[in-house]
């Protein structure tokens, strides 16, 4: 059944305000978040420095231990937007009067300000305790971007299935994993590329569909994990 | 899936024996306070037919029956365990039944559960809000997600006094229950299905409600009532018992 | 009929086996060009662990239109075999591949992409275990075993392009389907078909099993 698309929108700007609003009275999720990503940040800035890495050899693992700080604050942060609906019991309220397709867009853009919000918290400091210079910024930034999409909207569906389930936590991680490692290879290999100089070529796109194709099976896989 | 599917044919008339009492044509009684908005549906009705449901081993619902139209209330009781509650998701859209079929029409347009979900009202004893926001917050946020204009149904707050600043994590139990009924009644919706409705309340939150219901039943809706066995309704239009 | 079609599975079988070893000649241009053989069971199996993880989305699909637990349990069982299937695959790869190139584990893309897919299905697996409520362990599985068809083919695209960077040396493709002769191209396929068939034997069976357990523990009232 399809209104028009002003009053869908409308529905799941809504909710993106709502998590918004609700986020800023506890500012439970940026401080779990903030708090792992920094911690991790940390103990691998210590492994590459102190502990003695020889910098050369660094620079090669250097985008590589980033994503997985990302990866990581973001199994540790990100499940709670509908972890939380079902733990509080206001998932029966929301499912007696939203949309399944604007409610699932409302959390995805929440995710994504989340997960932009971490990257850019993150990548600096990342850059300057790892003494790592990027040669084309732009292409970093995109990589960031698009990637960063890919685990909002991966997290977003994968939430919503352990949301009804048990072990939650652990659950997220076993689930998401697979499904972020082809994004996560790509944004790699893209991120090498950013700091070594090397042009982008054929991964982006790559990365872009892959981003849009979770999307779609997002959209169309929610409404069946949503209701009955 | 397990309603029929659409387009089954013309409006089927009214089941016999359920007019109002006095064989009129449920009407709106002119300038009902209490926020319904003046829209009134011709026909409503809500009918199941052996609706079965089992949790693992339990099976809870075993082939129940039942039906409300325009104007009538139903009252499901029965004891602890007997499956009111269980009965009540399942017509409003919240659980699927393992078998017999739920049948629900407005306007005589058959609508499948997803569209019932929306429709219908809801009061629960596990209806909760979002803490973090104030009263006003939260029924806003829900009239934005029904796709309604946020000061509709402001007239029903008023009637159950909600304090709409107050956070909705520091209400009384009994506040509570009046905003599960504010946020029920904030769509003006046709069918009313409620389990356990004045729980908590005190004399005034009772009346008040009993107030709301009588009004919503005279306007021309329905309402299914699961209610424990000592209390108490007026104007019960059929009975189920679920009692074994 | 259905006695009948097992025991001409086993017999299929048993022509496959006699014809990897006996029939098929020795390949060239590997270094132990005896224990090649192992191709001819090693590559259908990773094509029957496909094979089951496209059932196990077709019946999900069934199962999210009509809702009947049948369609749940074929999409639960076709999803083990498939695991059952992809390990023996990797093994006997990884076997294969230490005779051949001095090691096990190479990063080669397709042992790496089908790694990769056995833990997303084996998540799967994780899932339904975390769900008690049949119902609902139905809908979230069926949903996850439909969002592994969007998965799996960029695993598969994707994971080639990574390996092949790392790792600048040349692997040899292991099914080395360029240049086969018609008798190893025979076998290879012989061997294929009947490892499908296997597998849709394997999974009536189980289905047929796990139906029974369950009813044995869920007693009609």
């Amino acid at each position: 059944m399809w209104r028009d698309a002003s009053t869908w929108a409308a529905e799941a700007a809504a909710v993106f305000a709502k998590e918004w609003r609700c986020e800023f009275r506890t500012l439970y999720a940026l401080n779990t978040l903030a708090l792992f990503a920094f911690t991790t940040l940390v103990v691998v800035s210590f492994s590459l420095g102190p502990l003695g890495v020889e910098r050369s050899a660094g620079s090669a693992v250097l985008p590589v231990l980033l994503w997985i700080i990302l990866l990581f604050s973001v199994a540790a942060g990100l499940p709670r937007t509908f972890v939380q609906e079902e733990e509080s019991q206001t998932a029966m309220a929301l499912r007696l009067s939203a949309t399944p397709s604007a409610l699932f867009c409302g959390k995805l853009l929440y995710n994504l300000t989340l997960v932009l919000a971490l990257e850019v918290l993150v990548t600096p400091a990342y850059l300057i305790m790892t003494s790592l210079r990027v040669a084309s910024p732009g292409l970093l930034v995109a990589v960031l971007a698009a990637g960063g999409f890919g685990l909002a909207t991966g997290s977003t569906l994968v939430a919503a299935i352990i949301a009804q389930a048990r072990s939650k936590g652990t659950l997220f991680s076993v689930l998401s994993f697979p499904i972020f490692l082809p994004l996560l290879i790509l944004a790699v290999e893209l991120t090498r590329g950013a700091v070594f100089g090397d042009p982008g070529g054929v991964a982006v796109p790559v990365l872009l569909l892959y981003d849009a194709s979770l999307t779609v099976a997002g959209l169309m896989l929610f409404p069946l994990v949503w209701n009955p | 899936m397990l309603t029929p599917p659409r387009g089954r044919g013309s409006r089927r008339p009214p089941l016999a024996g359920r007019h109002r009492k006095d064989g009129s044509p449920p009407t709106l009684q002119g300038g009902a306070a209490g926020g319904h908005c003046g829209y009134i549906s011709p026909v409503l009705q809500l009918r199941f037919e052996n609706v079965r449901r089992r949790f693992g081993r339990l099976s809870v619902l075993q082939g129940v029956t039942g039906g409300v139209g325009p104007g009538e209330l139903l009252a499901v009781t029965g004891p602890n365990g007997s499956g009111k509650s269980t009965l009540l998701r399942c017509l409003s859209g919240l659980l699927a039944p393992d078998g017999g079929t739920i049948e629900y029409r407005e306007n005589g347009h058959p609508l499948d559960a997803a569209a019932r979900r929306r429709r219908v009202g809801v009061v629960a004893p596990d209806l909760a809000f979002y803490g973090e926001m104030t009263v006003g917050e939260n029924l806003e946020f829900f009239a934005r997600l029904r796709r309604m204009p946020p000061d509709r149904g402001l007239a029903v707050l008023d009637r159950l006094q909600l304090p709409l600043d107050r956070m909705a994590s520091a209400l009384s139990s009994g506040m509570r229950q009046r905003l599960r009924w504010g946020w029920a009644l904030l769509h003006s919706p046709r069918l009313l299905l409620l389990d356990e409705p004045f729980q908590n309340f005190d004399a005034a939150g009772e009346r008040i409600a009993r107030e709301l219901l009588a009004e919503h039943l005279a306007g021309g809706g329905a309402a299914v009532v699961a209610n424990p066995s000592t209390l108490e309704l007026d104007d019960v239009a059929g009975r189920l018992d679920l009692g074994r | 009929m259905k006695t009948f079609s097992a025991w001409l599975l086993w017999l299929w079988m048993c022509l496959v086996i006699v014809g990897a070893f006996f029939y098929a000649p020795i390949a060239v241009g590997f270094r132990s060009p005896g224990s090649s053989r192992i191709l001819f069971f090693h590559v259908p199996m990773a094509w029957t662990s496909f094979l089951a993880f496209i059932a196990a989305a077709v019946w999900s699909v069934k199962y999210l239109l009509r809702r009947n637990p049948r369609d749940d349990r074929a999409a639960d069982v076709a999803i083990q075999l498939g695991l059952l299937f992809g390990v023996l695959a990797t093994v006997t790869g990884a076997l294969w591949a230490n005779i051949e190139w001095g090691q096990y584990w190479n990063w080669d893309p397709r042992q790496t992409s089908l790694l990769a897919s056995i833990l997303f299905y084996a998540a799967y697996l994780g899932l339904r275990q975390s769900v008690e409520e049949p119902e609902k362990r139905a809908r979230l599985a069926a949903a996850y075993a439909l969002l592994g068809l969007v998965v799996t083919p960029f695993l598969f695209w994707v994971v080639p392009r990574i390996t092949t960077s790392l790792h600048p040396d040349p692997v040899v493709n292991q099914s080395g389907k360029v240049d086969m002769d018609a008798p190893n191209l025979q076998v290879l396929l012989a061997s294929g078909l009947g490892f499908a068939a296997l597998f849709f034997w394997i999974h009536n069976l189980q289905c047929r099993l796990q139906a029974l357990s369950e009813r044995r523990a869920t007693p009609k009232e």
